[in-house]
């Protein structure tokens, strides 16, 4: 059995070490935010937090998470209350403010690869509250193993969805 | 239930009656009754007649309810077009049914699309807005009118003295609520409807039921959020990737080594490996199943390894793919196709000629290239019914799909449709990869099989937009005026249909394109892109058409299969039509986009062309001879426009592009979209769908085309298919023109994405005096072009 900490919680898994994560969240932890793209780091869809930094699980074997602390698009929510100090009860039923944003900007089309957009938002802004433009493209494009690739073109939608969630999180803060 | 009916009544053509069964809370259902022809292609499945009865599908007649009002007020609606993100059936059909019934959007509170066993009609994710009266607007306009019946016999009052605000119909001094009218009844409305379930086009609502002016519309216009964007990005939606049934098997599918080999033999599977994996062959289908993920698709690598297939090597070469078009394949079996548009007498305006534009225009084999690749869960039972979970465009044609394979008939398959990756016209014809394969295997192993294919296997193995080229000549008159038009489009058959995991087992398909084949299923290259210049006096456009490449020559029938791509086939007419004429523009000394202006007669035409100039800050002047683009660091600017017609909408761009000679690298700086749809249904949706069809354009017109050798195609990953990322995205101006006196909305995910192309290679050739006319405008290309 293999420990895993995801969204705050302590799991365990029976599967074989070199097994990626993206297959142990989706099939044996039923987490399915994250999807599968490429199986080859190249294009996002299936990006989560591991101890806040975004990472693709798609090539990720689950030995090597360790005790790191896996977040997934499911798990943004309670992330956002944790970081505001709010009880289960305030947290409940609420959304992260980049969920928040991806809604009131409308920013899916088809929303394939917006779990691993919303991933990479949250990353940036827990480290840069308010990024420029070119701040946010180098962060969707040069910072990880691979630009985030959106086949719809929502990437301007993202943008502006980024610099909305960028206002409602300074906003709660 | 009982079948009695009374109080039967016609409805402008339609149908009311009241049951005497009751059940409770009561209900108004709209259902269909098949009239007239049924178009059914050669091939297709026969089989439930016209979707209309038989177990698994509702009766249209009075179960398969396209509109559902409620006692409590609440409307369901059910359409079987099915959602690919752009969320017209969540938001625009809303709208229309609430304007068409007189009631707030917010009282239709559940929307039923895509399965085929609880939707009514079928057709695929195209043409969603139907030509300003989509099926679900003309069942609502019937709708309204049976409940105008309903509310007259129950206020005593004639129908004409009616009025309805919010659901409620008034008269006479009394007032009734839907609600209230179906209460504890049951209420049957038949409609007229024609068509084919199983084929493309599906079923159409007939006849003639008034409907509402554009002029009292209260809903139509408001920008009201899509529903499933909440459900999707608050990870509550389930995904067909997410569908997991009890027992269920997960597969990968080992293809053949290149697009026309046979199997020699199936590898041997490593038992001592991978102890609980199984190995399937079904002719040229390879498919190992396991109950985990992770060991199928080890398995499935280590049998690969193991397989062995025929060599094949029956394509052109990629560097000759243009030269084999031009030289080597056969447009003269295939019927040539002329544009509704010829006038005049080309051949002596052009020879009577003051100046003189002879060109031709090059376009690339590219991909769909959803984010995910396609994937499916089947289930067939020992009964033989297949339950089937997918994300599909047209769920009703790959259940004729399947059916036909297995020698059954529609009423045993069932179509679950989920959200998944956009396909972009990969699905519209009922597949995109690996829904028959999932059916094959689960069959073979009689239990529920979830096939995913592999990133290389979608590259490889999934339909391609064809490549084209287009011969253009234009004449102009001393006045510098456009006085003929000549275009001839070459391009391979679009659109095949055949599910390749069927043709690899050899079993029962609809046949490949041929110049026999019926409809789409041609070879004919039909013109698809509407003439809007109206003032040039003598056009010429013709389509000639051929056999998909390697598929004659492939022992399995394949080859380079095609399939519609967003806005198909007239993406291939209209960036040389629109690329021409910039250069005749040019020739003629004019600007381009007033040289477009002189040349429509339009009102429409000249106004969206006005819009993307204002929009854009465009400077009229003619473009001018650049002598510095033959090399050089510097970057040179340059702006160029299209223009086109699709779906009832006008749409033109201008897009802004920096060049730099001694790379050939061409960035966007600035894209402006005009479009007119006529009535803009939801003007933040339309805005969403037009930013991302421009963003996909910019990404077609700069980066976009695919590999292959003589084997097959080359491309695996996303590092040999390079798509457009955020760091390509520039600032994008959208600009909706609301025309609400055209009484009709046009459509607007389509197009976008056909505008960037030709404005771009304009813009190109306004910055360097250089014409690009081979797309995509990658460094290679433009520096060779500039270098002449």
């Amino acid at each position: 059995m293999i420990p895993l900490k995801v969204n705050g919680s302590s799991r365990e898994v029976d599967v074989a070490a070199d097994t990626p994560l993206l297959y142990v969240l989706r099939n044996d932890l039923e987490l399915v935010g994250p999807q599968f793209g490429c199986g080859l780091a190249q294009c996002g869809a299936c990006s989560v937090l591991l101890d806040g930094k975004e990472v693709r699980s798609c090539v990720t074997p689950v030995s090597q998470v360790g005790d790191k602390e896996v977040t997934t698009l499911e798990g943004l929510p309670a992330r956002w209350a944790r970081q505001k100090g709010l009880s289960a009860i305030e947290a409940s039923g609420m959304l992260h403010p980049v969920q928040q944003a991806w809604i009131d900007e409308q920013t899916p089309q088809c929303g394939f690869c917006q779990s691993g957009m919303m991933i990479k938002a949250t990353e940036l802004l827990e480290s840069n509250p308010s990024p420029s433009a070119s701040e946010i493209t180098a962060a969707f494009t040069t910072s990880g193993p691979s630009p985030h690739l959106c086949r719809c073109g929502t990437y301007v939608a993202i943008r502006e969805a980024v610099q909305r969630a960028a206002t409602l999180m300074t906003k709660g803060a | 239930m009982s079948s009695d009916r009374e109080g039967s009544g016609n409805v402008f053509g339609a149908t009311l009656s009241r049951r005497t069964f009751v059940v409770t809370g009561g209900a108004l259902v709209v259902g269909a009754a098949i009239v007239g022809p049924r178009l059914m292609r050669k091939g297709a499945a026969k089989g439930a007649a016209g979707g209309a009865s038989g177990k698994n599908s509702l009766d249209p007649s009075l179960a398969s309810s396209w509109i559902e009002i409620h006692a409590d007020n609440t409307i369901l609606i059910r359409t079987g077009k099915n959602d690919f993100g752009q969320g017209t059936t969540f938001t625009a059909y809303p709208q229309i049914v609430a304007d068409e019934l007189r009631v707030p959007f917010e009282a239709i509170t559940s929307v039923v699309q895509g399965d085929t066993h609880q939707t009514p009609d079928g057709s695929g994710a195209f043409d969603f807005l139907g030509g300003g009266t989509p099926n679900i607007r003309k069942a609502a306009a019937y709708t309204y009118q049976a409940l105008l019946v309903l509310a007259s016999t129950k206020l005593g009052v004639s129908k004409e003295a009616l009025t309805v605000t919010d659901g409620v119909v008034s008269g006479g001094g009394k007032s009734v609520t839907y609600g209230e009218l179906v209460k504890d009844q049951q209420l049957a409305l038949t409609i007229p409807v024609s068509g084919d379930l199983h084929g493309i086009m599906g079923l159409r609502v007939e006849g003639d039921p008034p409907m509402r002016p554009a002029s009292e519309y209260t809903v139509i216009g408001k920008s009201f959020a899509n529903p499933v964007i909440r459900e999707k990005v608050s990870a509550k939606k389930t995904w067909v990737t997410d569908v997991r049934l009890p027992g269920m098997l997960h597969a990968r599918v080992v293809h053949p080594a290149t697009l026309g080999s046979t199997l020699v033999a199936a590898g041997e599977l490593d038992k001592g490996k991978f102890p609980n994996a199984q190995v399937i062959v079904r002719g040229n289908l390879l498919g190992v199943v396991a109950p985990t993920e992770w060991e199928a698709i080890q398995a499935a690598n280590q049998v690969a390894q193991a397989t062995k297939w025929s060599e094949w090597s029956g394509l052109p070469a990629h560097d000759a793919l243009h030269q084999h078009l031009r030289e080597k394949a056969d447009w003269k079996t295939t019927a040539v196709a002329k544009g509704g548009s010829n006038t005049g007498d080309v051949a002596s305006a052009t020879s009577s000629a003051s100046k003189r534009l002879s060109a031709s225009y090059e376009m690339p084999y590219m991909k769909h290239a959803p984010i995910g690749p396609t994937m499916a869960v089947a289930d067939v039972k020992d009964d033989g019914t297949v339950h089937l979970y997918v994300h599909n465009q047209n769920p009703q044609q790959l259940r004729g799909e399947i059916a036909m394979m297995l020698g059954t008939s529609p009423d045993h398959v069932i179509v679950h449709a989920y959200p998944g990756a956009g396909h972009y016209g990969r699905s519209n014809g009922g597949n995109s990869g690996a829904e028959d394969e999932a059916v094959i295997l689960s069959k073979a192993v009689g239990k529920p099989v979830r096939v995913q294919w592999m990133r290389a296997d979608d590259m490889q193995w999934s339909t391609q937009s064809p490549a084209a080229f287009s011969d253009v000549e234009i004449a102009l008159d001393a006045s510098g005026r456009m006085s003929a038009y000549r275009i001839d489009h070459h391009m391979p058959a679009m659109q095949d249909d055949r599910p390749v995991g069927a043709v690899l087992a050899g079993m029962p398909t609809m046949p490949a394109p041929s110049a026999k084949g019926e409809f789409i299923g041609s070879t004919v290259n039909n013109l698809s892109d509407p003439w809007l210049y109206a003032g040039v006096p003598n056009v010429s456009e013709q389509g000639h058409g051929t056999m998909q490449l390697g598929q004659e020559a492939s022992p399995i029938a394949v080859g380079l299969r095609d399939h519609s791509m967003r806005t198909p086939g007239q993406y291939q007419q209209n960036y040389p039509r629109e690329l021409a004429i910039t250069e005749a523009a040019a020739l003629a000394g004019k600007d381009p986009l007033q040289f477009r202006i002189d040349h429509a007669s339009e009102p429409r035409v000249k106004g969206v062309l006005e819009a993307v100039r204002d929009a854009s800050g465009w400077e009229t002047r003619p473009s001018t001879e650049r002598t510095s683009a033959r090399g050089g660091s510097a970057p040179l600017r340059g702006r160029g426009v299209s223009l086109m017609f699709r779906s009832g909408t006008y749409w033109a761009c201008v897009c802004e592009v920096a060049v730099v000679p001694d790379t050939g690298t061409v960035t966007v700086e600035r894209c402006t979209v005009a479009v007119d749809p006529g009535i803009v249904i939801n003007p933040q949706q339309l805005k969403r769908q037009v930013e991302g069809g421009a963003v996909m354009g910019i990404s077609h017109a700069l980066y976009e085309e695919l590999p292959f050798d003589e084997k097959g195609v080359t491309a695996t990953s996303w590092a040999n298919y390079r798509i457009a990322t955020m760091a390509d995205v520039p600032p994008i101006k959208v600009v909706l023109i609301n025309n609400p006196e055209v009484g009709s909305y046009g459509g607007g995910s389509e197009a976008a994405n056909a505008l960037a192309a030709s404005a771009i290679a304009s813009a190109v050739h306004d910055a360097t005096g250089k014409v690009v006319r081979r797309l995509p405008l990658k460094p290679e290309y433009v520096k060779g072009a500039l270098q002449v």
